[in-house]
């Protein structure tokens, strides 16, 4: 498996006396990665390493089994795209994609194809011939991500990709990183859009301080939260009854009722347990419309995990 | 963790040779600065003094012309190692203005803008992003510089035939190899002014007060300590004693060629370095 990751081992980045990352060990299979931490926690350092434009102070580093210091072969697969506005004021957005390819060796024609192609899937072909310095911030936005993914990269490194995205195209990127996702490449994003992230993300890095607090599928991570209880929504009718029922298990340790007496909020510290008693509760004849897990999200692992200081 | 169908497939289609990608930098280059109408007046200027030269060329071989002038300018256009090291210090003066104008153009918009992540998420290494850069000079300077110097040369070979060549071959190399030197000092000085000073005046200031003060700072030394080491902090006068060996003209007075080959190799390696710590895809503030 380790030729498809891409892989941290003991890693640790040192900026003089500040820490960057200290000793991450990482293994990011295909899909979408989203790293997620406060500011300054080390998310854009972790991409710089990966992509090779910051070296390690210990460790190493492989992506699908090449070293981010062979820019020659890295980059070839790789794209990355930072959260910073570097692209010319001089070029037009189609001079910018087409700089860019030029430098990985296609042909003239091949660039114009592959440039267009990018245009066209962050939706900027209107905008294509105008310059850059004339583009709003999304669209600046998206001619990075379009020079990011020209060259059909199969690891996609993405620093903040989904800032100053309005609505519409915010959900074509998504749909994009999910399409990326889909033929089994790596797009490792990082955001500052809770929600988004939950939505998007295959699995998860939380990052604070330099450091991994948590590492996964969401859903894996909230399970290996055990100081924090699991939280559960009830739609159901006889919420009252079915509120006293649930107090007789031991792991439950708390549950707060609708006001419209149709839901219950319930805590419980063993999720196998609760299940079994939701299972022994509708065989006993009681109604449960639907369960839903309510703190299985990058939210709530954010806040458990990270706590206060959310960026 | 979802299960992904892997349907990905690279590219596999021809790509062009690393020197041909490298190329691609100098090549956007020159198209920014032939857009400079400072640049194109004095690249045209540059090549006044070669014209002249190509006259005098013409003159020397043509005895009938020569008859007719009086006896000191009969000397004058002798084409010998004078004659050539001559041109190459009108020419250095013009290499070095333009290196001042362009040079730092090249480095600095990329730091200010932030742009050397851009390059280096690339196949480029530093190393390749430096040599393309430098590419960008040299091929600028070779055009006011050693290109008119062979093309003199040739010339003169071609007027006075081929005992001349045989004789003299050795001036041939001399403004060659001298221009390429001279090319690679005054290009480093300008990168490295430029990646040193994030605005582009300044880092022109920088590359023309550097050749300048130097030299200033070479005299005093010399003055005040009563030595003649001094000269060697001023890289022109190096650069002239190592032109003088190399076309057979008797060096002025001073250190020898090879402390100033020392004290020129020296100056390209911290030139290097600075360029080295510089030049950062991404800038680490302590």
């Amino acid at each position: 498996m380790t030729g498809a990751e891409v892989i941290f081992e003991d890693v640790s980045k040192f900026y003089g006396e500040v820490l960057g990352v200290n000793k991450v060990t990482l293994h990011i299979p295909p899909g979408i990665t989203s790293l997620v931490g406060p500011n300054g926690s080390g998310k854009t350092t972790l991409m710089n390493l990966m992509t090779g434009l910051i070296h390690p102070d210990r460790g190493s580093i492989s992506v699908l089994g090449l070293s981010p210091r062979d820019p020659e072969h890295l980059m070839r697969i790789s794209g990355y795209a930072t959260q910073f506005d570097s692209a010319p004021r001089w070029a037009t957005g189609m001079e910018f994609v087409t700089t860019g390819l030029t430098l990985y060796g296609y042909s003239s024609t091949e660039v114009r194809e592959r440039a267009w192609q990018a245009l066209e899937q962050v939706g900027l072909t209107e905008a294509a011939g105008r310059k850059v310095a004339g583009y709003s911030k999304g669209m600046r936005q998206r001619v990075r991500l379009a020079q990011a993914i020209a060259h059909d990269p199969q690891v996609l490194v993405l620093d903040e990709p989904l800032n100053g995205l309005d609505p519409l195209v915010r959900a074509d990127t998504i749909n994009l990183f999910r399409h990326y996702a889909s033929q089994g490449r790596h797009v490792i994003l990082s955001s500052h859009v809770l929600q988004e992230v939950d939505l998007i993300s295959d699995q998860v890095i939380l990052i604070a301080n330099g450091m991994i607090v948590a590492e996964g599928e969401i859903r894996g991570v909230r399970d290996e939260i055990s100081e924090h209880p699991s939280q559960f929504i009830l739609r159901c009718r006889d919420a009252s009854r079915i509120a006293s029922m649930l107090f007789c298990e031991d792991h439950v340790t708390e549950i707060k009722m609708n006001d419209d007496r149709l839901g219950l909020l319930v805590m419980t510290r063993n999720r196998e347990e609760f299940s079994r008693a939701l299972t022994r509760i509708a065989l006993a004849g009681h109604v449960i419309d639907g369960v839903i897990p309510a703190d299985e999200n990058v939210d709530a692992l954010y806040e458990y995990l990270i706590g206060g200081g959310r960026s | 963790m979802a299960v992904y169908k892997r349907g990905y497939q690279r590219y596999q289609g021809p790509l062009t040779t690393h020197w041909q990608r490298l190329l691609v930098l100098p090549r956007f280059a020159w198209q920014r600065l032939f857009q400079q109408r400072l640049v194109v007046i004095l690249l045209i200027g540059s090549l006044i003094w070669p014209l002249l030269c190509a006259g005098f060329v013409y003159l020397s071989n043509r005895l009938d012309l020569l008859q007719s002038l009086p006896g000191d300018l009969k000397h004058m256009v002798d084409i010998s190692g004078k004659f050539f090291l001559v041109f190459m210090n009108v020419q250095s003066v013009f290499a070095l203005l333009l290196a001042a104008m362009t040079g730092p153009g090249l480095i600095a918009p990329d730091l200010a803008n932030n742009a050397l992540p851009l390059y280096f998420s690339r196949p480029l290494t530093r190393v390749d992003y430096v040599a393309a850069r430098m590419a960008t000079l040299a091929g600028l300077l070779s055009f006011i510089t050693w290109v008119p110097g062979m093309a003199l040369f040739f010339m003169q070979t071609g007027m006075a035939g081929g005992t001349w060549f045989l004789n003299n071959w050795r001036l041939g190399a001399g403004v060659f190899c001298g221009f390429i030197l001279w090319i690679a000092v005054v290009s480093l000085v300008a990168l490295a002014s430029s990646a040193y000073v994030k605005w582009r005046i300044i880092a022109g200031g920088l590359v023309l007060g550097f050749f300048f003060l130097l030299a200033g700072v070479a005299q005093m030394v010399n003055a005040v300590l009563r030595v003649d080491w001094g000269s060697l902090l001023d890289p022109v006068r190096s650069m002239y004693t190592i032109w003088s060996s190399m076309l057979g003209v008797a060096p002025p007075d001073g250190p020898g060629v090879w402390s100033c080959v020392s004290v020129l190799a020296a100056l390209a390696f911290l030139l290097g370095l600075i360029l080295e710590r510089k030049l950062r895809p991404v800038e680490v503030i302590s």
